[in-house]
């Protein structure tokens, strides 16, 4: 065996560097956000205590609720949209389909580029003179349909919510095969023998089956609807006139563009917590149905 | 397994093929408009090119600076890879092949990085690579780029690492050899497909990241991809074939690495969004 002094020095030797890196530049910024924001401070001069102000600031701020309810209409997205089309998409792939390969290749494709291509090529999709569906709109007749997609108050946020689910209903749609791939093809048979089949198998006998891997995907779909941020900075900022704006979009605006870093670390703390409440409530729900 | 109806596989190739054009038509789109002249592109948007254009890449890649953001971002990505993974592995060894009283709280720490949405310590760091002189250098991507990956990267080689049979360290200790001796020439060669996952994982994140980018950097001249584009993008607005082309330079490289390692890129991006 090794001396006992001899293996504790290694032992601190090899953990010292990724601790100093991963608490100074994780952890440590996590507590100052919380001191941050108990300050009226511009980054630059002289910080001013004001307690709780900025908290208070931010929940009288119509423009704060506004972007958490887009969180909301993101979060919804997310578990309405992405992750029952990826359902739905797993089921039709886990059969021996011929071309079975290419569309899961292609599934994916979005979900590997980074999140900037994605936005830039929806902003090209939704560019109002020279778009792709403004103009598919034109050819086939209907110019009346026409209209500035994510400059509309009306459609801003439903057109992001489009470009959303095309990011990231691949990468459920790979998790749920996965998971449907998992379960033994014997109780496939048993179901069959059973008179299950069709729909009733799968709501009866396969949607329990793989109840752990929803809960999984649930969970990542809400903590990844509040890190939202580049599809939306990218394709509109938050415009128009803050009809899209997320609690991060209001954060990165009031801290680096109106030079707010108090009040805008009050933000950061807020995202932190929502998002942690909302995951522990659905680990919660989930788990109590056990 | 039973035999379904035609009617199923209709529906199934229908909705399927709906997906796969919902996939492919917008970068066929971009791809099909970048090699158009912009006239071209404003008369009939849907019509094939012509001429194939190639003016619009050579431009695009002297406009954007492509070049220069290529290279950041491959400099900034391996470096972030390289010290994220050798740090995590060496970590991980000792957390999950000894015994020592603060194991478990040091596991524990490092697991909650995966917790925390980066938005919440956005200003915290510019304000301390603002303090530490490091605003607008390299390092101050590599820092937060190795920081928020360690978590991930040491549960993953954690979980593998603690797999193997207890034993396996006792030839090289019999044999004299040291810990680090024994990391480096037993255990790291045997994690070797725990990290090629973490270093594809690594890539992929380090090389689409834009956030912080967004924050940290601000000279041209050090802008990784991912801002560099969205910048250009921004700022050329006149020419929409133009922006194709640039686009579709980014995009290449990235279809080409995921079509070559498609398997493991696949199952180590699965995996990191069900640990994660």
């Amino acid at each position: 065996m090794h001396t006992l002094k001899k293996t504790r020095l290694a032992i601190f030797v090899g953990l010292l560097p990724s601790l100093i890196i991963y608490v100074g530049v994780a952890i440590l910024p996590i507590i100052l956000s919380l001191y941050y924001s108990l300050f009226n401070w511009d980054g630059i001069s002289a910080k001013v205590f004001i307690g709780l102000d900025n908290f208070g600031d931010i929940f009288q701020d119509d423009i704060f609720w506004l972007s958490v309810k887009n969180n909301v209409i993101i979060m919804l997205t997310g578990l309405i949209g992405q992750l029952p089309l990826g359902l739905l998409l797993a089921l039709l792939l886990n059969r021996s389909l011929k071309g079975n390969g290419f569309f899961r290749t292609v599934g994916f494709i979005p979900v590997v580029i980074s999140s900037v291509m994605v936005s830039l090529i929806w902003g090209m999709i939704y560019n109002t003179e020279y778009g792709f569906l403004n103009s598919v709109l034109g050819v086939i007749g209907l110019e009346g349909w026409q209209r500035n997609w994510l400059g509309d108050p009306d459609w801003s946020m439903l057109s992001i919510s489009l470009a959303y689910i095309w990011q990231n209903c691949g990468l459920y749609m790979i998790i749920f095969l996965a998971a449907l791939q998992n379960i033994s093809s014997e109780v496939n048979e048993a179901a069959e023998l059973d008179g299950a089949t069709g729909l009733r198998k799968v709501i009866l006998i396969t949607i329990p089956m793989i109840r752990a891997t929803i809960l999984v995907t649930v969970i990542y779909s809400i903590s990844n609807s509040f890190r939202v941020f580049d599809l939306i900075q990218i394709l509109t900022g938050g415009g128009p006139a803050h009809q899209t704006e997320v609690m991060t979009i209001y954060m990165y605006n009031n801290a680096f563009l109106s030079r707010q870093f108090g009040y805008g670390s009050a933000v950061s703390i807020l995202i932190l917590l929502f998002s942690l409440i909302v995951v522990v409530i659905a680990n919660r729900v989930g788990r109590e149905k056990d | 397994m039973t035999k379904k109806s035609p009617l199923y596989y209709i529906f199934a190739y229908l909705f399927l093929g709906v997906f796969a054009l919902f996939n492919i038509i917008p970068i066929f789109y971009m791809i099909v408009g970048s090699f158009k002249t912009e006239q071209e592109y404003a008369a009939s948007p849907f019509a094939l090119p012509e001429v194939l254009q190639f003016s619009n890449y050579s431009k695009a890649w002297e406009v954007a600076n492509m070049d220069v953001y290529f290279f950041n971002s491959l400099l900034i990505t391996f470096i972030s890879l390289i010290v994220t993974v050798m740090l995590g592995a060496l970590a991980a060894f000792f957390l999950s092949r000894f015994e020592f009283k603060l194991r478990g709280a040091l596991y524990g720490l490092f697991l909650l990085g995966m917790l925390i949405p980066i938005h919440a310590t956005l200003i915290p760091i510019f304000m301390i690579m603002k303090n530490l002189s490091l605003l607008d250098t390299y390092l101050s991507l590599i820092l937060p780029y190795t920081a928020f990956h360690l978590s991930l990267t040491i549960f993953i080689l954690e979980g593998f690492m603690r797999s193997f049979p207890r034993d396996l360290e006792e030839s090289g200790v019999m044999d004299g050899a040291g810990i680090y001796r024994i990391f480096w020439s037993i255990i790291l060669p045997i994690t070797r497909p725990a990290i090629a996952t973490v270093v594809i994982l690594n890539f992929i994140y380090n090389w689409n990241e834009y956030l912080f980018a967004l924050v940290l950097i601000s000279s041209e001249s050090l802008k990784t991809l991912p801002l560099g584009i969205a910048n250009f993008v921004g700022i050329e607005t006149a020419s929409l074939t133009l922006q194709m082309a640039a686009l579709t330079i980014a995009l290449v490289p990235i279809i080409i690495f995921y079509l070559l390692l498609q398997k493991q890129l696949v199952n180590g991006m699965v995996a990191g969004a069900v640990k994660g």
